[in-house]
């Protein structure tokens, strides 16, 4: 068992690896009812195009399988659903899809070494037929269809398609409803087999458990289901040009007023562990400097009628992408887009401003081990690309305000820049 | 007047003359949680001053004259979280200032957060910039006007809200619980920099005010700082209006172009958090549609493949009780047996132990759960002071488990459908690309 701690966030985070390759974390939080768990693998829409281990061929797979395979995960031999073992212990349990990872969850307020077991047992034991596949179609689409319906969802998702040429990032997390309706049985084995190895596999726990319990049950569970080695997955991205596909996209829809939203496809991918992570927290904070609700262009824009506090602007990424995105409800998209382009290169970054931003986010760091849901995201997620979630207080004190004026030269040019706009119906 | 609220294991405090101020101290959270509520009646000619008002409390006070000022004194204090926004609970609006901190002893340096954070609230409520005496500045007053004008408007692009919107109001039929919380674009225009300064006055001054905390704090402090700040003549609460039916399977269909149908309908229950069959109508609810393993959820998706949602929620203050469901257009009819199917057999009393066990115990982790909150906690106290009463934690979860199959039953028969809203397409066709 590793135990490491952070003096500044006053937290401790307890890990072990097995020999399968499978990771556990625990991280405790006395006097709290409430324990939550996860088990997720790092494999999302993204990775949709793979050599499976042992063998040499590229496999396909249809856009949306990842998501899908997460559906169908809850489905068991004996025709029952797994959301029924859970119910019988008083526990809720769910599950998400992203472009990176699958994560299954369980929240509880008590039997929680019956739960664990529960969660261990149904991700690593997969029953698909042709019948449950087919029926998983009509739900999955109504869930697809509701997307359709959600502007904010259309803008962003528009917004990928006119970033990215190749990369899978550009298409939706559940695919379409012509991409899922030739997802087969024999596809999701294949897609199990290579992406749910321990090896590429996390569990996290956090509650008021005692970590050695929780690392004793999950060495016996795994030791009895005898996991061999897994050779490294390859997974294969499109190359992706520089440049952006299109500069602007737009979508009518029944909205009361135009969304707009402006994307910066970031070049600079291909890192990970604390190389990512540095990366992003200058991007992070580049954005709350330039338009965080503190900043100059912020409270100009708000001035102008141009905004509404709903505005934003934030980077997010993986390994293999990354992308800025700024923006909210606007009457005048293409003002508000002029506007932009002009005041963001020129808008002054002041080292105060920074080192008051470096207060928010320690005091946001110690906010997050308050809530389980998001800690649990936040540690998966930096877990599947090597990032060490202790040593971000660290990372963030060292960055400077040249760090974030080089962040600025190199992401926000005109040929990584489109913007997606959702239009009324009625709009001229 | 004293109102008549027991308080529970947990909070402490109490609610006097239209002043109240709660205390939930535990050590569980590292974080400080204060929310502040003026609490009025909804009505149409003050709603939309209401929902206005929060807009302008955030843009300036006295000590920080703009939002950028409020902003950087926000990420000073350690990124404290805060908001300024309107709510809603039956007939009643409520506005509320909330802030989350973190406490001192987990920051270097120790500092108080717990004083700086009061100080905080206390500027933003009581100290809004005004550029000339009695009024909001004018500007500030249009400009939010028109961000309020285009979020009222804005509910449209959300599907599932409007839907929500459409069957509430058509069931309330004039009634003040139809109003929206943000109220209407019509009620806009009349005000002003000075009437809503005046508004704003009148609120601060006379509406009954609750201050709820949840952290590592002393009730002490927070008892004198209520007492000193805002021990003014106040308005009591004013009970809510329970809701009666007024229709009888009332079907309304309305026609968009949207890629999904949803449809919504809306029932009378006759019970309210403070009923003694409420616990058996929270079972009823569970039963039929509130869990994965529920009726609703098993039938409309698991079965028949017809949505990817479909639950059924009901309302503590109102007595009512929605069920809802995204569906193909073309499935209408079926849903809609299917759902009456479900219905009748609650009514029938086919409910298996199974049912019953699983809906107690996701209620029992549901409440549990509630308690690892602060903003939950602060919530469904707020509940129980505006209804004046209910039970909440292990009194609770030991009501519901004792409510048998024949309680169910009786709820059951007392369940009327009221309207239905159903939202499809206008056949413009499907084309996600525009």
């Amino acid at each position: 068992m590793d135990k490491r701690s952070n003096a500044v966030i006053g937290e401790t985070l307890y890990t072990e690896r097995l020999a399968s390759g499978l990771t556990i974390c625990v991280v405790k939080r006395p006097g709290m009812k409430k324990v939550f768990g996860t088990f997720a693998t790092h494999y999302g829409s993204i990775d949709n195009t793979f050599v499976v281990p042992g063998s040499t061929g590229v496999t396909d797979v249809p856009d949306g399988i990842a998501h899908f395979l997460e559906h169908k995960m809850f489905e068991k031999e004996d025709g029952g659903d797994v959301f029924n073992d859970f119910a019988a212990l008083g526990a809720s349990s769910n599950a998400y899809t992203d472009y990176t990872s699958t994560t299954f969850l369980f929240s509880t307020t008590g039997h929680v070494q019956q739960n664990l077991e529960i969660l261990l047992d149904f991700v690593q034991r997969p029953y698909f037929t042709t019948e449950n596949v087919e029926k998983e179609k009509g739900i999955i689409e109504q869930e697809i269809r509701m997307y359709l319906d959600m502007p904010g969802d259309r803008l962003h998702s528009n917004l990928m398609e006119a970033l990215y040429s190749h990369h899978p990032v550009r298409l939706d997390i559940a695919g379409s409803v012509e991409s899922i309706r030739t997802i087969t049985p024999e596809m999701l084995y294949q897609c199990y087999q290579t992406f749910y190895h321990p090896s590429n596999m996390v569990v996290f726990v956090t509650g008021d458990v005692d970590p050695e319990a929780i690392f004793a049950q999950v060495r016996r569970n795994q030791e009895a289901k005898g996991f061999g080695n897994q050779a490294e997955i390859t997974r294969i991205f499109p190359d992706e040009p520089l440049e952006i596909k299109k500069p602007r996209v737009e979508q009518r829809m029944p909205v009361a007023a135009p969304l707009f939203m402006m994307g910066f496809k970031d070049n600079a991918v291909g890192k990970q562990g604390q190389d990512l992570l540095r990366h992003e927290i200058v991007m992070g904070l580049m954005w709350q400097m330039l338009l965080g609700k503190s900043s100059r262009v912020y409270a100009e824009l708000y001035q102008q009628g141009l905004i509404n506090d709903r505005f934003q602007a934030r980077y997010s990424g993986g390994i293999t992408y990354g992308m800025s995105a700024v923006g909210g409800e606007t009457l005048d998209p293409d003002l508000l887009q002029r506007e932009l382009e002009q005041r963001l290169p020129e808008a002054t970054l002041r080292s105060e401003d920074l080192a008051r931003l470096k207060q928010k986010e320690m005091g946001e760091m110690i906010g997050l081990f308050q809530s389980p849901e998001d800690l649990g995201y936040v540690f998966n997620s930096m877990y599947f690309r090597q990032i060490d979630l202790l040593s971000y207080l660290d990372v963030l004190n060292s960055i400077t305000i040249q760090d974030v004026e080089r962040a600025r030269e190199g992401h926000l040019t005109a040929q990584v820049r489109s913007v997606s706009l959702i239009l009324p119906l009625e709009h001229p | 007047m004293k109102h008549p609220i027991q308080t529970e294991a947990g909070f402490v405090g109490n609610f006097h003359n239209g002043v109240g101020w709660y205390v939930y101290p535990t050590k569980r959270f590292k974080t400080i949680s204060l929310q502040a509520f003026w609490v009025n009646d909804l009505t149409p000619s003050t709603a939309a001053q209401g929902a206005l008002l929060p807009h302008l409390l955030k843009r300036g006070t006295l000590r920080w004259p703009d939002s950028m000022a409020i902003e950087k004194q926000l990420e000073t204090l350690y990124g404290a979280s805060f908001r300024a926004d309107v709510g809603k609970i039956a007939d009643k609006q409520l506005i509320s200032v909330s802030l989350d901190i973190v406490h001192g002893q987990y920051l270097p340096g120790t500092p108080d957060t717990l004083h700086a954070g009061l100080a905080f609230l206390e500027e933003i409520l009581n100290h809004p910039l005004t550029p000339s005496k009695n009024q909001f500045a004018e500007q500030y007053v249009e400009q939010e006007k028109e961000l309020l004008r285009r979020q009222i408007r804005g509910l449209i692009n959300d599907k599932n809200q409007y839907a929500m919107h459409r069957l509430l109001e058509t069931m309330a039929d004039g009634r003040a619980f139809g109003l929206r919380k943000l109220g209407r674009v019509s009620d806009l225009d009349a005000i002003d920099a000075s009437r809503l300064y005046q508004y704003y006055e009148k609120v601060r001054d006379q509406s009954p005010f609750v201050l709820l905390v949840v952290g590592d704090v002393d009730p002490a402090t927070i008892e004198s700082y209520v007492k000193q700040g805002w021990s003014r003549g106040r308005h009591p609460l004013g009970a809510i209006e329970p809701y009666t039916p007024r229709h009888h399977n009332h079907e309304v269909i309305e026609e968009q172009p949207v890629s999904q149908g949803k449809v919504n309908w809306g029932y009378a229950t006759g019970h309210t958090l403070t009923s003694p069959q409420y616990p058996a109508l929270m079972m009823y609810a569970g039963v039929l549609g509130g869990f994965p393993h529920s009726k609703l959820f098993v039938n409309v998706r698991e079965k028949a493949s017809l949505a990817y949602y479909a639950y059924a929620r009901i309302d503590a203050a109102l007595s009512l009780m929605v069920i809802g469901a995204g569906i193909e257009f073309e499935d209408y009819q079926a849903t809609k047996r299917i759902v009456a199917e479900q219905l009748e057999a609650m009514v029938e009393g086919e409910i298996s132990g199974q049912e019953l066990q699983y809906t107690l115990e996701a209620f029992r982790n549901d409440i549990l759960s509630e308690e690892d909150s602060a903003s939950q906690l602060i919530g469904r106290q707020m509940e129980k002071i505006l209804l004046g009463g209910g039970l909440t934690g292990d009194q609770l979860i030991k009501a519901l488990s004792e409510v048998s199959v024949s309680d169910i039953r009786a709820v059951a028969e007392g369940i009327q459908l009221d309207t239905t809203f159903f939202l499809t397409t206008d056949g413009s066709g499907r084309d996600s690309d525009g």
